[in-house]
This record gives C-alpha cells, structure tokens and sequence, in this order.
C-alpha cells in the first residue's frame, strides 16, 4: 500500500500544500524586515552616525580651535587649522575643520575629548556619494550636518553623558576676559561670524 | 631676596659625592681638594658632602633624584616662589621650600613621604587656584609645567577658584602677557635680569593682582631675546606670531643650526605641514636641572633673529622654479633645460675665451660642503681661480693677517674659554647686536667669574654700559689705539717674555718704530690718555687667560688688514697667544664666513685651510680631484668685477651674494653684471642682482637642506633639514653637482654624506674641526712680517674732518642680519626702517630731535645728499652717525667714501664723512620706540623748537 500512496503523492503535487499551509500561516505573523527606503528604524540616542559641528543657540561657533579632537583620534582623520579671531583678543577659533569619513572609525572619542561639546554624532548613516572626495567634510558640511541633525546630536551627547539636557548646556565653556582699554583696529579679513565674548 | 645669595662665590660645584664614612658626632669642618669647605647631610637616608652654601635643592639633584619645582632653573639663583620643592627636614615642624635653604651639617632631610606629597599637591591647587582653567584656548597646552604637575600630584577638584580676568596686555610688538594664567614664578624677569642681564621686566601691582609688565609698566621694547617665552612654565607669555596656531603634537621639531650669525646657535624649528610655525631654544622650563658649570656650555638660549626671524623661509615671494629671461620678462623652465642651458653656455665660453672668462661669487650663507663643491667646480670644471666670497667683505683680513703674521689659517677659541677668561678687549665690534649669544658669555664672564671687559668704541654700546672699562675712542682710531697699546706694552715692559724671546727682531723693530711716539700726539688722536693706556696694558698683560675680540668694525673699516696685523701683535706681546685659555678672535657677522675660507671659497685658499701658494696642499688636492688646481693667482670681488667691466668676463654665476644691494653704486657693479654675456643667479628671493640675470636657479633655505656651518669657535654645527625644499627650489650642492656633472661626468658627489667623505680625505678628521685652533707654543712672527711694522705704525696723528663733518659709520644692528633678515616679518615688525643715530650734541646743533628729517650731504665728492629720518640716542659721541647697514632705502649708504685694501682687496664701503642740515622738524610730540632714548629726545625736541 505505501508505494501506491507514496506515488500518488508525488503524482497529485501534494508537497505542495504543507508548503503553501506555512506561507499562508506567515501572512498573519508580523514581518522582521521593513521596507527601507520608505520606513525607517527608529535608531538609539546613542548611536554614533556622521560627525556634525554645533554652534551655540546665539548662532556662535562652539568650537575653539583646541585640536583636542585631532590628538584624540586614532584613525587620524580630523585636521584642525585655528587662529585668533581677528581684532577679538583671545578668541580662537578653527579657521578650518576636516574630518575625512572615508577614515573615520566610528570610535567617537572626538566627541569625548571635545572642552566644549562643539563635536557630537548624529543618527545620519546615509552619505554615500559618487565622489570620493565629498567624504572628506569640511567646516562648512559639519556645521550644516549639525544644523540639520541638532536634535541628534544633542540627544547624543546626553545620552553619553557629555552634557546635561537643561540649560547649562547653553552656557559659554570660556570666560574670555575682555578686551583691553584700546579697542583694536577691525580686521577687513573678518567680520567674524563667531563672536564668543559673552555678551 | 634669595637672587642675593651668594652673588660672589666661586661656582658651586654641587654635585654630591656620596661616602659610606658614618658621621662623627662633633663633626670637623671638610674640605675637598680644592680647599671649599663641605657639608655632610643626609638625604632620604644616603650620607652626602656638599659644599658650605649649596641650596638643599641642588644637593637633590646632584644625587639624581627629581623633585618637582616650578620656579626654579639653574643658570640664576634660586628665587623660591612657587612652593612645590617642599621636603622635611628633621627638627622642623613645618614643610621646607628646597630650593631656598641651604644645607646644614647633620641635617636629615626627607623628599618622598605621604605628608610632602600632600603639601605639594596643596601649592599645586593653590596656583590652579587662580589660573584659569582656558587649556583648549592656550598656546602651551601640551607644553605646560602646571598642566604636568596636575596630572603628577592628581589634582581633580580645586575649591575656591577665584578669576583674575585681566586684559591680555598686547602692547609689544612680538609677544603678549595674559596675567590671567602667570603663576608669578619670576623666571622671565630672573633670566632677563641675571643671564640677559637686559632687565627689561619687572612685578607690577595693579587692580589688585600683581602682573609682569615690561619696565615702568610700558610696552616692551627690548632685545626680544625671547627667553622669557621659553622659559614660561605656563601659557602666561605668548608669542605673537604663532599664536593659536599650533598645539604642539601637530608640530614636527628639528633641531637644527642658527642661519644668521656665526655664533652656530642650536634652535628647535616647529613646523606643521612643511610650514615653519615657529623656533624654539633648547633652553626653556624644561632644562631647568643643573649645574652652575652646566652654562659654560651655553645656556642654549638664541636671539631675536633665530627666534622670530624665519618668516622668509615660508614666503610667497621665494623663487619657485627655474627661470629664463626672456626679452623684459621672464619664463619658467624646468631645471633640466635650465641646468643643460647653464652648462653648455659655460662649456662654450670656456671653449672660446678660456676659464679665465668666467668668475664665481658665493655668499657665506652656504654651508660648508656646498662652498667646497662650489669651489671644486669652479677649480676643476672650470678651471679658475676667479671666484670670491662674502668673507671678502672683512673677515679675509683677518685670516689673511693671520697667515701672514704668524703662518696659521686660523686660531680661535672656544665659547668656554670666552667664559672663563680674566681679561677681554672687545674692539670694533657691538656684541650684543651683531653677536648677541656671544655677548652673553662676556656678561657671564663680567657677572659670575669676574672678569674685566674692556670695551674699546666711541660709541657706549650696550656693552660698554655693562663692561667693566669702557674707552670712548675717537672714531676710526682702532688701529691707532692698538698701535698704542703695543707701544704701552713694551715701554712698561709688559710684553710677554716667551714672545719676546721667541721675536725678538720683532719686539726690536716695534720699539724703534714707536720710540718717537709722545704719550699727548696718542692721546689727542684717539681720545685716550696714556694713563687708561697703562691701565688696559696692565689688565691684558697680567691675565694669564687674556682674550681680544675684533669685530666688523675693525675689520671691515678702511686699514682693516693692518688692524688685523696690528691686533695680532698686541695680542702675543700680552701673552695671550702663548698662555692656554687666551687668544685673538674675530667674530663674523654673517653665519659662515670662516667655513668658506676653511674649506677654500676664495681665491687664495684652499680647502683646509690652506694658502693656494703651499705646495703640498695644491699637490693633495690636484690628486684628490684628480685635475690640476689652476695656477692662475684668481681675482678678489672687486677684481672680478672690474674684469667684469671690461669685458674680460664673459660668464659670472653668482650664488646668493648680491653685490648690487651690498656695494655702493660708485662701485658700479650693476654696470658690470649688465656687461657680462651670461650671468647666472642662484637665489633664494629675486634680488636686484638677480633681477639682471639671465638664468635664475631657485635655491632653498638653511631649513631646507642638511650639512654644517661653521661657528665662532671653528666648531662644526650641524644643519638639518626641517622641511622639504618649497616649489621646485633644491639646495645649492644638488645645483652644483648637476651643472658640473652635464660638464664633466665624473663630477658627481652623490649625498650630503659622500661628500663630507670626500672631505674629509681633504682635510683631516671632517665632520670635526678642521686643525689648528690653537698654536703650539710662543706664537713665531714672519719675518716679512716684521718688515711691515715701519710700514705701519707711523707717527699719529688727528685724522681731520671739515668742519661740523660728522663720521658717518655703517652698522649691522641687533634686529637684522645682511639683507636676508629684511624678508622675515618677525623682525621688520620690530625694526621697520633705518634711522640715522645721532648725538644729543649734534641734535641740539642743528635743531633735530628722535623723529626729524635731516639731509645728509657727503663732505668729499659729489654724490646726491639723502634725507634720513634721525634718532638722538644718547649713547653716540658728537661728531658721530650711525645707520644700519641693512637697509638701503634712504640709501645712506651711498655716502660712504669707498677704498680698496691693497694687500687683500677688501672694499672698505661702511664709512664716510657728512655734513647734515635739518628738513623737517621732529613731530611735537617725539614717538620714540625705545625707552630709554625718550626723555634726551624731548630735551632736545623743546632746544629744537626755540632753534
């Protein structure tokens, strides 16, 4: 008898319907994958993403120039150029700011070694580019990845402990003194856009 | 005050010696073998000796244990501010600051337990205290003995912090003071006081906190030396010109050999992407441990030059690449057309007119194995001696003299022998502006081991305020005054008996030569009376370490050779020559003039030094190169130039000397390098002389290249290369080597490293010295030499000036060297423009204070007068102007009367006679940069106001 029934098995395609009974058990377990382009993960505030600069909320520079970063970073991807702002005694700034992404580790001790929290990871993984040469950011894509991904990049610095979610995260790190008696002559090279005297 | 210690003892030899003797109970006094008394104490339980008045601290290290201190550096007295080099001293209740104590028989002293580690880390916190936590913003981040020291002792919290908030005072031209971060460790204003003895700064109480300022609280105007920058533990003083611009892991340091002056300084150079940041010293907060003996090797500070003077090297305006002239401009070529251009047209002018066509000139900024090659290729590829050197310009005549007098190239002494010698004549020459690194051994000699300095010059230097005797001669009555020194030698029978027996044809001659000489005509024509004569006889001759210094202003002034004769006579007949630690010195203002005579870039030297006429030398070398050495006598500068006139030279090539801008245009040398077929320049900058060229070689700076200069000492000092050549530019030998390699295939040398072999197969034992730096007993005068003396001392006399002439002198100042310096920003900042030094007296004369104009006219021959902005500097003597020589615009130095010597062909260009008359009052309100000339410049604007 067990042939016979074997054959009809095989003659009547009868494998079939256990398979079909899984998949039509499966239309009614909710779905693992989602559909990238269209839905998103939600990601956590600790996830380390693209870098991006901040300013403070008056539009200031964060950022003082310290190289910290540079000397933190083991991949060697930052460089710093700084420099006093013109006719702003003691004010430093970086006059440019590099990070090339196609170096970057990921590690974010930049974050950690940052005085001033200028520097923060945001939830951006997505930057890849036909060209090379845009994953070396400069000043300027940070700052505009910081703008865009502020709320990121805030959210990841309290999530590691770099600063706390009240105001004292606003509050200028430096009190610069101020500037003395003569005032110095303007320099036509500035009109700084980072002004970091207190006002 | 603790700097009052012991300002007159003996250097202090502190290093311990450790006994295993136990101590007696009632212990007698010690004494080590050159009779100081010891000290026997104990030190973390190891029985030391020490001598009587040694500071606990010191006694420490000498064992070589470290203990923390911030204010504290050996080369001045301990000063005891800072309060970290605690450590218990048995019987004490309280913590003992080290460096302020000194020991005591049987002290027991302690410097590792819990309870000083805990005082030290209360004076820790109690300077960050007050110091503003800014380390991200400050320029020694990094670099900061308070940072170190936090991180040692474990500071984390630091309660009570109170900021100063203070300006930053940005009033200097080179360097701000934020007080915000001083410490108040005194180290700037110590080493300023004690080792630069300038003493341009000082406490200041204002607001509430005590600041360093410069001077009566006014913007600081001095030598910029720059050791207080050094030696700044913390980021209180800064440096203007690198100022945020670095931290310093970004920075690459080479260590590396001062390109301005012959005194060979080591400096650090900082670059950061093969762009000079800035130069450090080897001095700084951090060479802070040892011994008073330690500074006879230098305390490795550099000058203003070294320190801010290396903006050329990263200049826009170098020369980049190979250039061609083509019709009024010019096009870039790359070098193997450049090269194979200059090759062949020498190649064919050698064909048609001969070697004797083509001439070379070389500055003294090369190092030394690029003038042996550049001699070689002139000697065997060419084929000439036609080639000369800047050393022409003075420093000939004194290795000439040399050799003729006593057969020797050349005798020098070392930077420690300068320390420790009794008696130093200094004579035509302003150390602290030409030489300032070898000043500082003068004024350690003067203020620690007591030394006369016996400064001879019409002006008071700065020397000269500091020296023990200061002889104002009349102006340009040096070889006089040596002329009489002799004379006073060998009438108070001084002369030192081993020369005399040695010469005693010579001391015959010099005595009958001088036996009709009076004591007044002398002293009427230099302005000394014969008394200061016996005086300063007596000083050089009683010694026994006897030293006499020369500089630009014997040698380079009309008689020079002879001065040169004359000061190597005096120098014997005091025994300075044949007692160990005297001597005879020249110091050179530009940084290898010794080295292009010692390895034979002159017409009369070869490598060696050796005099072309030696035989053996000439066989050597012909062997060595395996060509004939030429047998033509050569031409000096103003020869070569002369020919050059003429139309003999078809071809010149001229390596960083740049006669245009160096000699007056009555030497018409632009006419003669517009003569010349082919004129071939190897410059750093685009030159008025390479303006004329017809094929420009870039070549690189001293940082861009590696091989040795020499020093005052005749001392080898390494060059390094910190950065790649900029653009296209090479160094110099890599320029040589391929032109004569295009020329003659065997001409090849390889490397830096192949040639200083090849050298040394030359002259012995290279990369060291080359012999002799000393004679071996009585020195032995020529006897051609003693013909000369009738020759030149004759009777003295007044040399006569119309009347209210002035002498006008050419000078190298401290902020500048050559024309080089005038392309380093750092120091145009600080020296902008020339400005004519005149008296307080001729001031009043003719109604000019510190900022008038005046219009100078030259009291013989009939050149353009020159306005001239003028500064009353109370230092000057009447009838006497100054101007530095590096600046040609106002171009002073046209006025200068122009004279060849006969013996070596060097052109006397720095001295002249003029009559001045006022253009342009001085402003009302006299601006004077510096200090001290302040008050005698409105003394003499109110005079010339009511003039």
């Amino acid at each position: 008898m067990k042939p016979f029934k074997e054959w009809v098995k095989q003659f009547t395609f009868y494998e079939i319907l256990p398979a079909m009974a899984i998949t039509l058990k499966h239309l009614f377990v909710r779905p693992v994958t989602f559909q990238y382009p269209r839905e998103r993960r939600v990601l956590p505030d600790t996830h380390r993403g693209a870098l991006s600069l901040l300013r403070y909320r008056d539009g200031t520079e964060r950022c003082v120039g310290c190289d910290l970063c540079e000397a933190a970073c083991p991949s060697r991807c930052i460089k710093v150029v700084s420099a006093e702002v013109p006719g702003k005694p003691l004010v430093r700034y970086a006059t440019e700011f590099y990070i090339d992404m196609t170096k970057c580790v990921f590690c974010g001790f930049c974050v950690e070694a940052c005085p001033v929290n200028a520097l923060a990871m945001t939830k951006l993984y997505a930057y890849s580019t036909e060209n090379k040469r845009d994953l070396l950011f400069d000043k300027a894509k940070l700052y505009q990845i910081g703008e865009q991904y502020y709320d990121d990049a805030k959210a990841y610095l309290v999530a590691h402990n770099q600063e706390k979610a009240d105001e004292s995260a606003e509050q200028y790190r430096y009190k610069f003194p101020t500037p003395p008696r003569a005032p110095q002559p303007s320099h036509p090279m500035t009109a700084p856009p980072n002004d970091q005297t207190p006002a | 005050m603790a700097e009052e210690q012991n300002p007159t003892a003996p250097p202090a030899p502190a290093a311990p010696t450790a006994t295993a003797t136990p101590t007696p109970a009632a212990p007698p006094p010690i004494y080590d073998e050159a009779g100081n008394e010891l000290v026997e104490l104990t030190i973390d339980g190891q029985l030391i000796r020490v001598p009587k008045g040694t500071p606990i601290y010191d006694a420490i290290t000498g064992m070589g244990k470290i203990i923390p201190a911030m204010c504290y550096h050996y080369t001045f007295a301990p000063f005891g501010s800072c309060g970290i080099c605690l450590v218990e001293v048995e019987g004490k209740k309280a913590p003992v600051r080290s460096c302020s104590s000194n020991v005591a028989p049987g002290m027991v002293v302690r410097t590792d337990t819990p309870a000083i580690f805990q005082a030290r880390k209360k004076g820790v916190e109690k300077h960050l205290s007050t110091h503003p936590l800014d380390c991200p913003v400050c320029d020694a981040d990094g670099r900061c003995e308070l940072q170190d020291m936090s991180f040692a002792f474990g500071v984390s919290e630091v309660k009570n912090v109170k900021q100063k908030g203070i300006p930053e005072d940005r009033r200097s031209l080179v360097l701000d003071f934020n007080m915000n971060r001083c410490i108040l460790c005194a180290q700037c204003i110590n080493i300023c006081k004690d080792v630069q003895q300038v003493d341009a700064l000082q406490f200041h109480k204002k607001d509430g906190f005590t600041h360093v300022v410069a001077k009566g609280d006014t913007a600081l105007y001095c030598e910029f030396c720059g050791d207080c920058l050094s030696i700044c533990p913390v980021g209180a003083i800064t440096n203007k010109f690198a100022k945020y611009l670095y931290k310093p892991w970004q920075l690459v340091s080479t260590a590396t050999t001062c390109g301005y002056c012959a005194d060979g300084c080591e400096m650090i150079v900082d670059a950061k992407e093969q762009e000079v940041i800035r130069v450090r010293s080897p001095f700084s907060w951090k060479s802070k441990w040892g011994t008073k003996e330690d500074t006879l090797g230098g305390h490795g500070g550099i000058c203003v030059k070294g320190r801010f003077g290396f903006q050329h090297i990263n200049s826009a305006e170098r020369l980049m690449q190979p250039l061609l002239r083509h019709g009024s401009g010019w096009a870039p070529v790359s070098w193997w057309e450049a090269t194979d251009l200059v090759a062949g047209r020498l190649a064919e002018i050698k064909a048609q007119h001969g070697p004797e066509a083509i001439a070379g000139l070389v500055s003294a900024r090369l190092t030394n194995e690029e003038l042996y090659l550049f001699q070689k290729f002139m000697r065997t590829v060419i084929g000439t001696n036609q080639f000369d050197g800047t050393a022409r310009y003075g420093q000939s005549n004194f290795t000439q003299a040399l050799q003729a007098a006593l057969g020797v190239s050349r005798l020098m002494n070392s930077y420690e022998e300068l320390t420790l010698a009794n008696a130093i004549l200094v004579i035509g020459s302003d150390l602290t502006e030409a030489n300032p690194i070898t000043a500082l051994r003068l004024k350690e000699a003067m203020r620690y081991y007591k030394a006369k300095v016996i400064v001879v010059n019409p002006v008071k230097t700065k020397m000269a305020a500091l020296a023990t005797h200061h002889l104002a001669i009349r102006p340009g009555s040096e070889g006089l005054f040596l002329q009489g020194l002799v004379r006073t030698l060998l009438t108070n029978n001084l002369a030192d008996p081993a020369v005399e027996q040695a010469n005693p044809a010579l001391l015959e001659t010099l005595r009958s030569a001088t036996a009709s000489w009076t004591d007044e005509a002398l002293a009427r024509a230099t302005g000394i009376e014969a008394s200061r004569f016996n005086e300063i006889a007596g000083l050089l001759a009683a010694g026994p370490r006897t030293i006499l210094l020369c500089g630009e202003g014997l040698l380079k002034q009309p008689g020079g050779y002879a001065n040169a004769l004359t000061l190597i006579e005096a120098a014997s007949l005091c025994g300075a020559l044949s007692r160990p630690g005297g001597g005879v010195m020249a110091l050179q203002e530009e940084n290898n003039e010794q080295g292009l005579i010692d390895f034979g870039a002159a017409p009369e030297w070869l490598p060696g030094p050796a005099p072309i006429t030696d035989p053996t030398s000439k066989l050597r070398a012909s062997a060595l190169w395996q060509a004939p050495v030429p047998a033509t006598p050569g031409a000096t500068l103003t020869q070569i130039l002369e020919r050059a006139r003429q139309g003999a030279i078809k071809a010149l090539y001229i390596i960083g000397e740049n006669p245009i801008e160096t000699l007056p245009s009555s030497m018409r040398a632009a006419e003669a390098l517009e003569r010349v077929e082919v004129l071939i320049c190897q410059e750093v900058f685009m030159t008025e002389t390479a303006k004329r060229a017809h094929v420009i070689l870039p070549a690189c700076t001293a940082a861009e290249k590696s091989g040795t200069f020499t020093n005052h000492e005749g001392e080898l000092r390494p060059v390094a290369r910190a950065l790649e050549p900029k653009g296209e530019s090479r160094p110099d030998w890599e320029i040589f080597e391929e032109i004569g390699m295009k020329m003659a295939p065997e001409f090849a040398c390889g490397s830096v490293e192949e040639l200083q072999q090849e050298i040394g197969r030359l002259v012995p034992g290279f990369p060291k010295a080359p012999p002799p730096r000393r004679l071996e007993g009585p020195p032995h005068f020529a006897a051609a030499h003693v013909e000369s003396v009738t020759r030149r001392y004759t009777q003295p006399a007044v040399s006569s000036l119309p009347e209210h002439a002035l002498t006008l002198q050419l000078i190298p100042i401290l902020y500048h060297s050559g024309k080089l310096s005038l392309r380093a920003d750092g120091l145009t900042t600080i020296y902008p423009k020339g400005r004519l030094a005149i008296s307080p007296q001729d001031g009043e004369r003719i109604g000019a204070a510190t900022g008038a104009v005046v219009r100078l006219t030259a009291a013989e021959g009939s050149r353009p007068p020159v306005n001239v902005e003028v500064e009353v500097q109370p230092a000057v003597p009447a009838g006497l102007c100054l101007f530095p020589e590096h600046f040609n615009e106002p171009p002073v130095r046209e006025l200068a009367s122009v004279s060849i010597d006969k013996t070596t062909g060097v052109p006397y260009i720095k001295r002249g006679a003029v009559t001045m008359q006022l253009v342009t009052p001085a402003p009302i309100a006299p601006v004077s940069a510096n200090g001290d000339g302040a008050l005698a410049s409105a003394e003499a604007a109110a005079s010339g106001e009511t003039a």
